[in-house]
């Protein structure tokens, strides 16, 4: 009896402070996931660039006409991972039998992460590297070595210009 | 008291205790406010895509679903994120995801966030048949997320009043 009593007492003790004051709710719960997958997207100023003919006694390193090259390098990389852009010529440059070696053109460059270079038909040569995703900018300024021992012509090549992200 | 009193105390008890469950039962004999909330799918998926193309991210439309009833005052609905995205070390701002809802009334848009629960939706009195909103979450892309598979929880909760 005094058992049963005061279990009677702890139930109505507990009823009291039970949690009926409290605002009624429902509660749902629900994943949300976001797939970002590795990427890269490289824009030129220009898709072409030219030297002038200049006298090698005045102008011994030709600039391009118009100036640098505007890089434009957005990113996705995993973290951590280096983001590289690298620039490698097709073959030296050529005029009908004449040729004049692509280690003639160097570069210049503006902006975070990128350096200055001489261009390789043989392997890519780095242009700039970074760190992680981004949008990055800068320039380059490319120039021909200028030489008597050139035979004369009017050369092409072409430039491949690679932007990785692992 | 005897054995039958005994009972019949008991059983009262019991009665007070039920009358007092945190579902949504009222006390005293007036019935509380009974609340249902369902959000379908249970996973909300953003694609990957070109930022360029692409500056916001759209998943697949959530249905939600709220019913209320015995309820004489405001209800509301909030979503809350259990943080910011998160993809082994990297993280995107959970700020970067917003919704648009309808129909408003009683959704309305909003953005996400880890330390406030933002409104959904809102109403007051009953809303008895069920009522379906839909909400469009859309993440703002950039350039600047690190590559990776996110992951975050949103809780959706119905209260009144």
């Amino acid at each position: 009896m005094i058992v049963s009593r005061r279990l009677l007492a702890a139930m109505i003790a507990w009823t009291a402070a039970a949690p009926g004051a409290r605002p009624a709710a429902q509660v749902s719960t629900t994943t949300l996931s976001a797939s970002v997958s590795t990427a890269a997207k490289l824009n030129l100023s220009t898709a072409s660039v030219s030297f002038p003919d200049a006298d090698p006694d005045i102008v011994p390193q030709i600039p391009t006409v118009g100036g640098p090259v505007l890089i434009t390098a957005k990113s996705r990389a995993n973290p951590g991972m280096q983001v590289v852009l690298t620039v490698q010529a097709a073959d030296d440059l050529r005029s009908g039998v004449s040729l004049i070696p692509a280690s003639n053109i160097t570069w210049t460059a503006s902006g975070a992460g990128f350096v200055a270079g001489t261009l390789s038909k043989l392997a890519p040569v780095t242009v700039a590297t970074w760190v992680g995703s981004g949008v990055r900018t800068g320039t380059q300024q490319l120039y021909l070595r200028n030489l008597w021992t050139h035979p004369t012509g009017t050369y092409t090549v072409s430039l491949l210009y690679t932007l990785s992200a692992p | 008291m005897n054995r039958r009193s005994r009972a019949l105390a008991l059983a009262g008890a019991l009665a007070l205790a039920a009358a007092a469950n945190p579902s949504g039962q009222g006390r005293g004999g007036a019935p509380g406010p009974q609340l249902d909330l369902s959000v379908s799918p249970a996973s909300i998926a953003f694609a990957s895509a070109d930022p360029d193309v692409s500056p916001i991210v759209a998943a697949a439309p959530v249905v939600v679903t709220v019913r209320v009833r015995q309820n004489p005052g405001p209800w509301t609905l909030t979503v809350l994120a259990g943080g910011d995205l998160i993809a082994g070390p990297a993280t995107v701002d959970i700020t970067n995801v917003s919704w648009t809802a309808t129909p408003s009334p009683p959704y309305q848009n909003g953005t996400l966030s880890k330390t406030v629960a933002q409104r959904l939706a809102s109403g007051t009195g009953n809303v008895n048949p069920a009522q379906n909103g839909s909400v469009t979450f859309r993440l703002a892309n950039s350039w600047n997320y690190s590559a990776g598979n996110y992951t975050q929880t949103l809780v959706f909760t119905l209260t009144a009043p």
